[in-house]
């Protein structure tokens, strides 16, 4: 069973996560900066792979689990952002939320991640 | 090609130049990736469950659902096997429903129903507990499926639902909502519209179209995608559900 099972993961304030909703690089807004056409982002898909892989495992964070944290994260925090957009953000703060991540170690990861994106 | 050619010299991209990319990193791409990993890392998947199922994800749509609509139109056999047993007509046009990934979705493991409309039945289907879809056969849900909105509204008001997509049911067509579940999957097989005499398969199959097979559309002539709907405004409040 998760940790934070039966508790409102929407009390939980995730900064990191705060921080990402609140600079806003939503697909919708970059794709058009850009002049790209396609109207989802090129992650959507990996996305919906991490979503099946995890509803394989079953017991990390299960499928109804996940899809009540998006409905209700969706909707109480990360009302600003569009889909898929929020649908990510919402599986993050679950997963920390839940203790399955800790937040310094994904705040840690996407620094790592995006060095490693903008390296030369 | 020789060296100095002019068209060599001119260089590829002047001729076929680039479609337009991001060229920035957001920090959503960051974001997926850095969890991705970290789920990896900590045993929830591996990598090549992800790539296996991100394929899946990538290459499944409506196409075999409408095929099978169109089958069962044109073949009153197909049609008895469809409603008996939906599986193994899935199998018939392309879908083998219990292997999807060809390794296996638990969440798609489940039994598929065909829902058949008749001129005074109207079906559509909804997941008002999370989204399940059928997806190995009519690919991934459309956004407004997965909101509240749809799923409480449809099932207490269904009539209005299908009114703001711009589908009037007269009063004497009963409606009936079908509600997914984790066992339990469905597809609508629509009655085959007038004008449609003498038509292929192929011909039929185009206006099949994702929302005929949910039910918040009927098939049309001429209309080989899921129609702009009407927007209306709504008659009740969210205050009121």
């Amino acid at each position: 069973m998760s940790e934070a099972q039966g508790q409102n993961v929407s009390a939980v304030r995730i900064p990191t996560l705060d921080r990402i909703a609140a600079r806003g690089q939503v697909w919708a807004r970059v794709a058009e900066k850009h002049g790209v056409t396609n109207p989802l982002p090129p992650w959507q898909s990996s996305l919906d792979g991490m979503c099946d892989a995890l509803d394989r495992n079953g017991e990390a964070l299960p499928l109804l689990e996940r899809r009540r944290d998006e409905d209700l994260l969706s909707q109480a925090m990360y009302s600003a952002l569009p889909a898929p957009e929020n649908q990510l953000v919402a599986l993050a703060h679950s997963l920390v939320a839940r203790g399955v991540i800790e937040e310094e170690t994904l705040a840690r990861r996407m620094v790592a991640v995006r060095t490693r994106l903008e390296a030369a | 090609m020789a060296h100095g050619d002019d068209t060599h010299e001119t260089g590829h991209d002047d001729l076929h130049p680039h479609a337009p990319m991001v060229e920035e990193i957001t920090d959503f791409e960051v974001l997926e990736i850095a969890v991705r990993e970290l789920a990896i890392e900590k045993g929830l998947f591996t990598a090549e469950d992800h790539r296996h199922f991100t394929e899946f994800a990538e290459q499944i749509g409506p196409t075999p659902a409408a095929r099978l609509v169109a089958r069962a139109w044109l073949d009153p056999e197909f049609k008895r096997l469809a409603l008996e047993d939906a599986i193994a007509a899935s199998r018939a046009v392309g879908v083998d429903w219990l292997q999807p990934t060809g390794f296996g979705t638990p969440s798609d493991f489940t039994a598929l129903h065909v829902l058949e409309d008749t001129p005074n039945l109207h079906h559509v289907v909804v997941c008002t507990l999370c989204s399940c879809y059928p997806r190995p056969i009519l690919g991934n849900s459309p956004e407004w499926y997965r909101t509240p909105n749809y799923r409480r509204r449809i099932v207490r008001w269904p009539r209005q639902v299908l009114g703001e997509f711009g589908l009037h049911l007269p009063e004497d067509v009963e409606v009936r909502v079908e509600d997914s579940n984790q066992k339990h999957r469905f597809l609508v097989l629509p009655v085959r519209p007038a004008g449609t005499e003498g038509w292929s398969e192929d011909q039929l199959a185009e206006i099949v179209t994702r929302d005929c097979l949910i039910g918040v559309a009927r098939p049309r002539p001429g209309v080989t995608w899921n129609a702009v709907r009407a927007v209306r405004p709504a008659i009740r409040a969210a205050a009121n559900y």
